[in-house]
């Protein structure tokens, strides 16, 4: 038996931890429809910056799958001071509902509206 | 933690802070014990993608296998004096618990685990992290213990207590190769040299396995070590022993090597080369837990 305090609550969150963690795999198992990865990504307006050498645009990226991407491209195109301009971002691991911060980098702000491609990946 | 304080049956205030503080110095030791030998694999970088990367079930796989190896290192190596099965699987239980708080510190204090991380990630980071941590604390409560712990030393097997039989000393040698193999499995190197060595090569790396971990054992005069004279049990003989050892070796690299998806599509060949190639560090470590718990009692 537990001889004291300490012993006791050490062992409840044993327990609980120990219980939680496996409990939340199988739950996660079950579940598992096993969509195939789905990047999207999130363009962050409000948070777009000027810096000495460009204009910045911070996106999250993030998986709706229910399993992970590998090297995920993720690529923007803008007209910037009427040129075509594009920027590319490798996110090397993208895990099911993590989300992953990137930023993407123009030379200018640019004329119009930021276009995301759909990203590709490889299976891991 | 799961060494047993024994308070006197008219124990007052004095007592009662004697046995907390006690549990508070098993706590730590778990903790750090824990630590020691969980580190390597919290700063491997495979082993936070593989949280993500393998499947749920082989994740919980993993951890059942965990969970087997310390109560079976328990068993042999044991704290308590009254070591009923009831009592083992709770003492595991909590082992497995202090292992998965540490984890979950361990990734939080690295920034492996933070608030873009997905609940999935988070969870399945701290469940693999666990394994080689749980190992720790299992060690620590046994193994580590300090000067005040010696009637818990009684206790135990190994050295200084009980002999441990031929069965328990692979029970524990299982626990160490798994630890051992653990490190390597989830990186790229166990692949790249079961794929590109030879036929001979491979058979001369059986050979060293063998012959390397049969010395360690039984002829290198290691603290541990034993003499090579065969006991009463087939089992109690040099060679035998070597041989179990190296097959249980075997098996769990291909455990190890299976749940990692480091077999998924790859041929026969290549998997018999990994599983060598990983065989040879599960080996020494099967080797390394036979020596910690030493074998039968010298006359």
């Amino acid at each position: 038996m537990r001889s004291n305090w300490l012993e006791w609550v050490v062992l409840v969150v044993s327990i609980v931890a120990v219980v939680g963690i496996v409990g939340f795999l199988v739950m996660d198992g079950v579940m598992d429809e096993g969509r195939p990865p789905e990047p999207i990504v999130t363009l962050r307006h409000g948070d777009a910056y000027v810096g000495e050498h460009g204009w910045y645009l911070p996106a999250t990226v993030g998986n709706s799958g229910d399993s992970a991407a590998e090297a995920v491209v993720i690529r923007a195109t803008a007209t910037v001071a009427g040129e075509q301009e594009e920027s590319e971002v490798t996110v090397d691991y993208l895990p099911a509902g993590t989300d992953v911060e990137i930023t993407l980098a123009f030379p200018d702000e640019p004329d119009g509206d930021v276009t995301v491609l759909p990203p590709g990946f490889r299976l891991p | 933690m799961s060494t047993a304080s024994k308070r006197s049956d008219d124990g007052g205030g004095e007592e009662a802070d004697g046995s907390v503080r006690r549990s508070a110095r098993q706590l730590l030791r778990a903790v750090g014990g824990g630590l020691l030998i969980g580190l390597p694999l919290l700063f491997t970088m495979e082993m936070w993608f593989h949280s993500f990367l393998l499947p749920s079930w082989r994740i919980v796989l993993l951890l059942v296998v965990a969970f087997g190896v310390v109560v079976g290192y328990s068993a042999v190596s044991g704290f308590r004096r009254e070591r009923s099965w009831a009592g083992l699987v709770v003492d595991s239980v909590q082992t497995m618990g202090i292992a998965a708080v540490v984890a979950a510190g361990a990734m939080l204090l690295l920034g492996r685990i933070d608030f873009g991380v997905g609940m999935r990630d988070a969870v399945g980071k701290v469940a693999l992290e666990m394994i080689p941590v749980a190992f720790g604390v299992s060690l620590a409560g046994t193994q580590l213990a300090g000067e005040d712990d010696d009637q818990d030393r009684k206790d135990r097997g190994g050295p200084g207590g009980d002999p441990v039989g031929a069965f328990g000393r692979l029970v524990v040698g299982a626990g160490a190769a798994l630890l051992f193999a653990l490190n390597v499995a989830v990186t790229e190197e166990p692949v790249l040299l079961g794929v590109e060595a030879e036929w001979w090569l491979l058979l001369a790396v059986v050979a060293a396995s063998l012959a390397v971990t049969l010395a360690i054992v039984f002829y290198a005069d290691f603290r541990g070590g034993r003499s090579p004279d065969p006991g009463d049990s087939p089992m109690d003989h040099p060679v035998t022993e070597t041989l179990a050892a190296y097959a249980i070796s075997l098996a769990l690299s291909l455990l190890l090597l299976w749940a990692f998806g480091r077999t998924d599509g790859a041929s026969w060949s290549a998997i018999a080369g990994q599983v060598v190639m990983l065989g040879l560090v599960a080996s020494f470590g099967a080797a390394a837990g036979r020596l910690l718990v030493g074998g039968r009692a010298e006359t």
